[in-house]
């Protein structure tokens, strides 16, 4: 292959019109994930994203699947977004309702989540054959197939869930991380952990919808990662995050323009290279910090 | 304005409180008032329902009988153990301690703690850790953490302070500190204080008043140290841990009452 058959960021932005819903939402998906996986990475909820995204994944396969099998073509109840939200929901409900002690069961019931999700996505992929493509690209993202429509919702939740969150951080952010001191002060734990495990199953039943289950996971997982390890509180990871993903999210799609890479893939590449810099560069400061600890215990 | 509970000085009432899981008590009841300036100390053999009691006591965990009461107006913190405290999560001395200023809702208040930044500072000196507060946690050695944790606690302005085993990652001048802290907000402030701790011989030579537990011997005793130390159970256990008789090590340097 030649220089000359690669594509430029200067026809990306030429071809602007194209491209510009499918970009902003890599980088609003991105946005919004970045910061809620903040809770997820650091409450070690890391496989929640992956099952709650397999969970969309099905109840857009059965979507598709009622579409077809049952003729609810037009039909709201068998839309795309309703099947997304409502397998979400259930899959989350299902980790609500866990109560053994120390979340004991939790790893159990997200392994049935995903394991249930991406099983039945496939099984449900094989009777809908004609719709398979709509499948693969929400797997793996999709390059072309955002709608004006799924961004303005994409957006529209990204605003509200981020306005909130933004709002009530301090309570959620306690809510999260040291429950039984909150309650105590008389903070409203229980419900700041149903707004929280809320957003998070409503945020990636959206997002798996517009831009796909792999990006999903990557963008709630590794710019919460790498924001974690750079900033000095949870405050500061959670906007670094949010820049993290929403660079990761636009800057994935550009790449995987100019590379003829599949978006999702791409998204996250750039969101793992950028995790793989931000973790090599802290290696020398644990180092360092070993052996001065060493020496002090010396 | 000072509620009528506070004017009489009790902060915690319990009466014939019976604590246990799924409806069955762990121990027999315990009545038992704490009041302003109290320091406790809350023993017992490991499995004996120390934390059942401490959690209920918190209202993090439902009673099973009997009747428990907070004054109304009365501001309870409460410091876990160290091994609770997660220092994956990224944090400077500062955050953790802003984190004691809410109460309630007023984590919608964006402006509160910018209004609190003096308080947070005030709780930091207090605790002899004013000058850690941009260092990360993570970072400091377990003495330094714990005051922090004890700033954070402080900074809410409580009523009851609630520690559960505070000196357990410390070496023996730690843990002294810790308890000579203790001390003097009690004295300085009326603030009361519980404390849970193994480390029983020290804690003994602090505390003003006693609850111990022990589910084997069928033991709920709280009061006053010298009324608790007279519990068979209690000098069964005490003699368990190598010491002759209660009253040798009991018998504090002063200041408790």
């Amino acid at each position: 292959m030649t220089t000359t058959d690669v594509p430029t960021i200067a026809q990306f932005f030429e071809a602007w019109e194209l491209f510009q819903y499918p970009a902003a939402s890599g980088a609003v998906a991105g946005a919004l994930l970045g910061w809620l996986g903040v809770y997820v990475v650091l409450g070690r909820m890391v496989f929640l994203s992956a099952a709650l995204s397999q969970a969309a994944g099905l109840g857009v396969a059965l979507a598709f699947w009622l579409q077809i099998v049952w003729g609810m073509t037009g039909s709201p109840l068998a839309s795309p977004w309703v099947g997304a939200t409502v397998m979400t929901v259930i899959a989350t409900l299902l980790l609500m309702a866990d109560r053994s002690p120390g979340g004991t069961r939790r790893e159990a019931i997200l392994g049935f989540a995903y394991l249930a999700g991406a099983a039945g996505t496939l099984a449900v992929g094989t009777r809908i054959a004609a719709e398979i493509h709509d499948i693969e690209s929400l797997l793996l993202g999709s390059a072309v197939a955002v709608l004006p429509d799924d961004f303005r919702l994409l957006a529209t939740v990204a605003a509200i869930i981020l306005a909130i969150h933004a709002w009530g951080a301090r309570g959620l952010v306690q809510a999260a991380f040291s429950p039984d001191a909150a309650r105590v002060r008389g903070l409203p734990v229980a419900a700041l952990r149903i707004v929280l495990l809320g957003s998070i199953a409503l945020a990636i039943s959206v997002c798996t919808r517009v831009i796909g289950a792999l990006p999903v996971f990557a963008l709630s997982v590794l710019p919460a990662a790498a924001a974690t390890r750079l900033a000095p509180s949870v405050r500061w990871s959670l906007w670094l995050a949010t820049a993290i993903g929403a660079f990761a999210g636009f800057a994935g799609y550009v790449v995987a323009f100019l590379y003829s890479l599949p978006v999702g893939a791409s998204q996250t590449l750039v969101a793992a290279a950028i995790t793989a810099v931000v973790f090599a560069a802290g290696i020398p400061s644990v180092l360092i910090a070993r052996s001065r600890r060493a020496r002090r215990a010396a | 304005m000072k509620t009528a509970r506070e004017e009489e000085g009790v902060l915690l009432r319990a009466n014939g409180l019976e604590v246990g899981y799924r409806g069955r008590a762990l121990l027999p009841p315990m009545t038992f008032e704490i009041r302003a300036g109290d320091l406790w100390g809350l023993i017992g053999p490991n499995g004996s329902g120390k934390t059942t009691l401490l959690r209920t006591l918190l209202g993090l965990h439902p009673r099973v009988g009997g009747d428990m009461d907070v004054g109304a107006g009365v501001r309870l913190a409460y410091v876990p153990q160290r091994g609770d405290q997660d220092t994956a999560i990224p944090g400077r001395v500062l955050d953790v301690v802003l984190e004691g200023v809410d109460r309630g809702w007023s984590f919608l208040d964006p402006t509160a703690t910018l209004r609190q930044r003096a308080q947070v500072q005030h709780a930091l000196d207090i605790v002899g850790a004013g000058t850690l507060a941009h260092q990360r946690f993570r970072e400091l050695s377990e003495g330094q953490k714990q005051r922090v944790l004890v700033a954070g606690a402080l900074v809410s302005q409580p009523h009851l302070l609630v520690l559960d085993e505070p000196t357990s990652a410390m070496d023996h001048a730690g843990e002294h500190a810790v308890f000579d802290l203790l001390g003097i907000l009690r004295a300085s402030r009326r603030l009361a204080v519980l404390i849970v701790s193994h480390h029983t011989s020290l804690l003994l030579n602090h505390v003003s008043h006693l609850a111990f537990t022990d589910r084997e011997c069928g033991a709920s005793v709280a009061g006053r140290l010298e009324e608790v130390s007279a519990n068979p159970c209690f000098q069964s256990y005490f003699r368990g841990l190598g010491f002759l008789h209660p009253d040798v090590t009991v018998a504090p340097p002063g200041g408790v009452g």
